[in-house]
């Protein structure tokens, strides 16, 4: 099967995201939080009935589970951004959350940008769009917490990376 | 029976003679001193080790070989067993080795996914700026402490020396 050979892009880090690379990221991050929310779950099921010998499921007490649910999501956000400005589906697109003027954010901004983020989501996903038409590529949130998404992956090094593996003699 | 009479005793005398004499000659003989004297070294290298094993019929012998019995008596399992995995890991490299082809293949992997996105990014960012009647090129790459600022360079006048 014939794989198309994508050549990396050069010079991209500090520039402002796209939209693609920002919604696989948020995408994947979705996806993330709730396997881990999925297996935190299970987790408190098997020692709850472990300790107390009754049989014990999230999912047959709704309201907690949305609960817990919106305090996770909120803790997986807040916290990795504070932490270091990306969360695992950023990582992986090599992109990260910095202030408007380039600096690193600090837990206020995460905690904004956590909060204010599920409205970009609730009105049709419209809090997006900005990504595309605002000149810095500001989504909603990202107005209200004053942040910006940036490519933090060194395009020049993966480059470089990219032209050593051609030069290296297949084996025969 | 033998043509001339009485052959067949004197036969039969010689033989218990020879065997009597042979005997007598054997216990004399002191085997361990008649080796000793001998040089095998000597003997060895008089031997033409070449010519004696080019008259040997390798194939022929291999076709004796029963290749299938002998493996059913070889203990696979238990070679395997003295075999010390961790120090022929240790001596190959071979854990290097895995380990720097697992990261390079993930690393890989990553750089073409991040090199996708950048350039699906392109692609509905100059979209966009075509909708919106913008130029690209007017757009601020990034924030102004990330993006460097490159320097104009000072213009040469025709005039100038």
């Amino acid at each position: 099967m014939a794989t198309a050979v994508v050549e990396p892009v050069e010079g991209r880090q500090g520039h402002y995201a796209g939209a693609v690379s920002r919604l696989v990221a948020f995408g994947a991050d979705v996806g993330a939080s709730w396997g881990l929310f999925t297996l935190g779950a299970a987790a408190l099921a098997f020692t709850i009935q472990l300790a107390s010998g009754t049989k014990f499921s999230l999912s047959n007490h709704q309201i907690a589970s949305l609960v817990a649910a919106v305090i996770w999501e909120f803790i997986y956000f807040t916290y990795q951004w504070t932490l270091s400005g990306k969360t695992i589906g950023m990582a992986v697109l090599g992109i990260r959350v910095v202030k408007t003027d380039g600096s690193p954010i600090g837990a206020r901004q995460a905690v904004i940008r956590t909060l204010t983020l599920p409205l970009s989501i609730i009105v049709f996903g419209l809090g997006f769009l900005g990504i595309l038409t605002n000149r810095r590529r500001y989504a909603w949130h990202d107005h209200f917490a004053k942040t910006a998404v940036v490519y933090s992956w060194d395009a020049r090094a993966a480059r470089l990376r990219w032209l050593a593996r051609q030069d290296t003699p297949t084996p025969t | 029976m033998s043509p001339v009479p009485g052959s067949g005793r004197v036969e039969q005398l010689a033989q218990a003679v020879a065997e009597r004499v042979v005997s007598i000659v054997m216990d004399a003989i002191d085997i361990d001193a008649l080796l000793e004297r001998i040089d095998v070294d000597a003997l060895v290298s008089r031997v033409d080790v070449d010519g004696v094993v080019n008259r040997v019929d390798v194939d022929k012998l291999i076709d004796r070989v029963d290749v299938e019995k002998i493996i059913e008596r070889v203990d696979v399992e238990k070679i395997i067993e003295r075999v010390d995995i961790d120090s022929l890991m240790e001596k190959t490299e071979l854990g290097t080795i895995i380990a720097r082809s697992t990261s390079g293949v993930a690393s890989e992997v990553l750089d073409v996914i991040r090199a996708q996105g950048v350039g699906l990014d392109d692609f509905f960012a100059r979209w966009a700026s075509r909708i919106l009647r913008r130029t690209p090129t007017d757009l601020p790459l990034g924030p102004p402490t990330l993006v460097e600022t490159v320097p104009a360079r000072p213009e040469l006048s025709s005039g100038s020396a």
